[in-house]
């Protein structure tokens, strides 16, 4: 072979690595537009509502209130009558069958709706005011478009009289889209137009905090411990060994684990963000304990042997110089461990997170679900209206793990110091 | 002929199986400057880190033997090491200042010492140590730049700054010049020459004329032995041992 040919394949060896490259980088980019895309496209329509805009009498003769009635007095009155006597107003029913077909149209929350609008104003009595009532999942579905409705009749949720109201009120623009408040604001629901992730929110908060109580100054100090301060014998590596293995234990056997001893054993409550927090922080402490090392062997040895060699004592140099100089690494492997527990899902659902909870917990030892276990349970849900709610779960769960993980990265580079 | 500051007597050194230095006898005299020459890995350094104990800082490292200063042992297992550290100041092969401005790389020492009490206190301290490292004068003005932002030679001389700020008898200079330009070594043999007046200094270095300049007596190391020590004229001009007269002329090393 002679030496221009030599130089040739030597070019072309270095250009066929640079097609590889770009093709495995490309085809990484091509499955998370994908991913991205499929949740956005799915999910999006999650953050409107559909709304029937209609308007409410409040008839004296169907309320037991007056006007400037209490708080109290109104949250305990009956608005039922009220409701059904303006709903089926909305659209010019023959018979009872056809007026309850037009009811099914509203959500099955119109009467506190209702009631909300007079808590907010106690002086409607024998007035008439037009409210954005929301609708049905049914009729939410249709009017984003997800629903086919040239489905024959028995095959559909919609009857074809009720498609027929809807057309009117399409007509008469009584039916717009609104912000789903409700995504946000209420807990769980059988009825997917009810149904939000306000529970699974606090919830997720909860457990994260307790996690992070928990994980954090336990992992710091073991690292602390173990980097600087612990003879090196067979007994540290035995256990730097088992923190390694510990980190890659699969995260059910946490989950089993917290089932046996802290439900079974303890009796802590089940369902809730107080033992997802601690099982949750039992998964997390070998994953930040890791990084917490690593950025404290970072820090170069020349740092401590400078403060000590001016008599600084051994704790000294540790907390003055090395702890700070690892704080930035300490803190993003803090962060990217919490984002990896707010993912996850397997222990939570078999410590009972993934009861049908529908209040808002108000306390860490209240039932609760998650939002990991909230994609989960509406996942296999079959309406309609959970689908989206599922993608648009994952979009807030996926905005949560970016928002920490940008501020991981923040951390790590505002903060870190150079040597040299 | 002046005092004897520091006293080693049969000083034997274990890196785990691996002996390092070998009945090491060597005196070093107050407010004089002795050199330690000798090829790569012949335990010139293991010798000064036994003297301000910064071996404890390996795990495998055994030190047995007699090493005194001023008559006190320092090998004594109930010696407070801090309180040696304060006394024994130590500048290293590579400038290592602290990731702090100039003005805390300084003051650090003082503080958790507890001298200079108050600020104005801990102004002077700073500026008699950067003066007598001859450095005020390039970094007055900056102060509470970070140290690292300096160039070689100057962090350098933060660090016997540093060293100088906590008003030790014995400075140990382990190849202090080695990372630096020759300009700035010459500004830190001056700076040696100065300090020579106050402290006690040891210096380990690999350039031979360097311990010419620098040094009033030399001790030369082969394969953790000390082979020779005496009178720095003595030893470069007219050695006694044949290792020592092939070694100064770099016939090997």
């Amino acid at each position: 072979m002679t030496k221009e040919e030599r130089l040739k394949k030597r070019h072309q060896a270095e250009k066929r690595f640079r097609f590889y490259g770009l093709t495995s980088i490309f085809v990484a980019l091509l499955f998370v537009v994908i991913l991205v895309q499929n949740i956005f496209s799915k999910g999006s329509s999650a953050f409107k509502k559909t709304v029937i805009t209609t308007e409410i009498f409040f008839d004296q003769e169907l309320l037991e209130i007056q006007n400037g009635a209490s708080e109290e007095d109104i949250m305990e009155a009956d608005f039922y009558d009220l409701m059904i006597e303006n709903l089926i107003k909305a659209y010019p029913a023959k018979d009872r069958d056809e007026e309850d077909e037009l009811l099914r149209l509203f959500s099955g929350d119109a009467e506190i709706e209702i009631k909300k609008a007079f808590l907010k104003d106690n002086n409607l009595i024998g007035k008439t005011i037009t409210l954005d009532l929301t609708a049905s999942d049914d009729i939410d579905q249709l009017h984003k478009g997800n629903y086919p409705r040239d489905l024959p009749e028995e095959r559909r949720r919609i009857s074809d009289f009720q498609l027929v109201i809807y057309d009117y009120f399409v007509e008469n623009k009584k039916i717009s889209k609104n912000f789903n408040n409700y995504f946000f604001n209420n807990g769980d629901s059988r009825d997917p137009e009810l149904a939000g992730i306000g529970g699974a929110l606090v919830g997720s908060f909860y457990s994260i905090l307790i996690c992070l109580l928990l994980a954090f100054p336990v992992a710091v100090l073991a690292s602390i411990y173990l980097e600087e301060f612990a003879p090196k014998n067979k007994i540290t590596d035995f256990i730097e060994i088992n923190i390694n293995n510990l980190a890659a234990v699969p995260s059910i056997v946490y989950g089993l684990l917290a089932l046996q001893i802290l439900l079974a054993t303890i009796q802590l409550p089940r369902s809730t963000p107080l033992v997802a927090g601690i099982t949750l922080a039992l998964m997390t402490l070998p994953r930040i304990i890791i990084p917490c090392r690593a950025s404290l062997k970072a820090v170069p040895p020349s740092i401590r042997e400078g403060a000590l060699a001016v008599g600084a004592s051994k704790f000294q140099s540790v907390f003055h110089h090395v702890v700070p100089l690892a704080l930035p690494g300490t803190l993003s492997g803090t962060i990217i461990g919490l984002a990896q527990a707010l993912g996850e899902t397997a222990p939570l659902i078999l410590i009972g997170m993934v009861a049908f909870v529908v209040d808002i917990p108000s306390s860490p030892v209240d039932p609760s679900s998650s939002l990991p276990v909230q994609v989960y349970l509406w996942s296999e849900s079959a309406e309609r209206g959970f689908v989206e709610k599922t993608s648009a779960t994952i979009m807030m769960l996926l905005t949560f793990l970016i928002v920490m993980n940008f501020v991981a990265v923040y951390l790590r580079q505002k903060f870190e110091k150079r040597w040299n | 002929m002046s005092n004897i500051k520091i006293k080693s007597k049969n000083l034997d050194v274990f890196y785990g199986d691996k002996q390092a230095l070998f009945d090491v006898n060597l005196d070093l005299n107050e407010k004089e400057v002795t050199a330690l020459i000798g090829p790569s890995g012949c335990g010139k350094s293991t010798f000064i880190r036994c003297i301000n104990r910064m071996n404890d800082v390996i795990d495998i490292c055994k030190v047995t033997g007699n090493i005194e200063m001023d008559g006190m042992d320092i090998n004594d297992k109930n010696l407070d090491v801090v309180a040696l550290r304060e006394k024994v100041g130590m500048v290293f092969q590579k400038p290592n200042p602290f990731p702090k401005s100039i003005y805390d790389n300084i003051s650090y020492g003082p503080k958790i010492h507890g001298k200079g009490e108050t600020k104005s206190e801990l102004d002077e301290i700073v500026e008699n140590s950067l003066r007598k490292s001859a450095l005020w004068e390039e970094v007055k003005d900056r102060l509470d730049e970070p140290g690292t932002s300096l160039s070689g030679g100057q962090q350098q001389r933060l660090c016997i700054a540093r060293a100088i700020s906590v008003n030790p008898e014995v400075i140990l200079m382990d190849e202090p010049c080695s990372a630096l330009d020759p300009i700035a070594t010459a500004k830190i043999e001056e700076l040696i020459d100065e300090l020579k007046k106050t402290y006690t200094i040891v210096i380990v270095t690999h350039s031979m004329a360097q311990a010419v300049r620098v040094s009033q007596k030399t001790g030369f190391f082969h394969l953790g032995k000390l082979i020779e020590v005496g009178k720095t004229e003595k030893i470069f001009k007219n050695p006694d041992n044949k290792m020592t007269q092939d070694y100064i002329t770099g016939r090997f090393g």
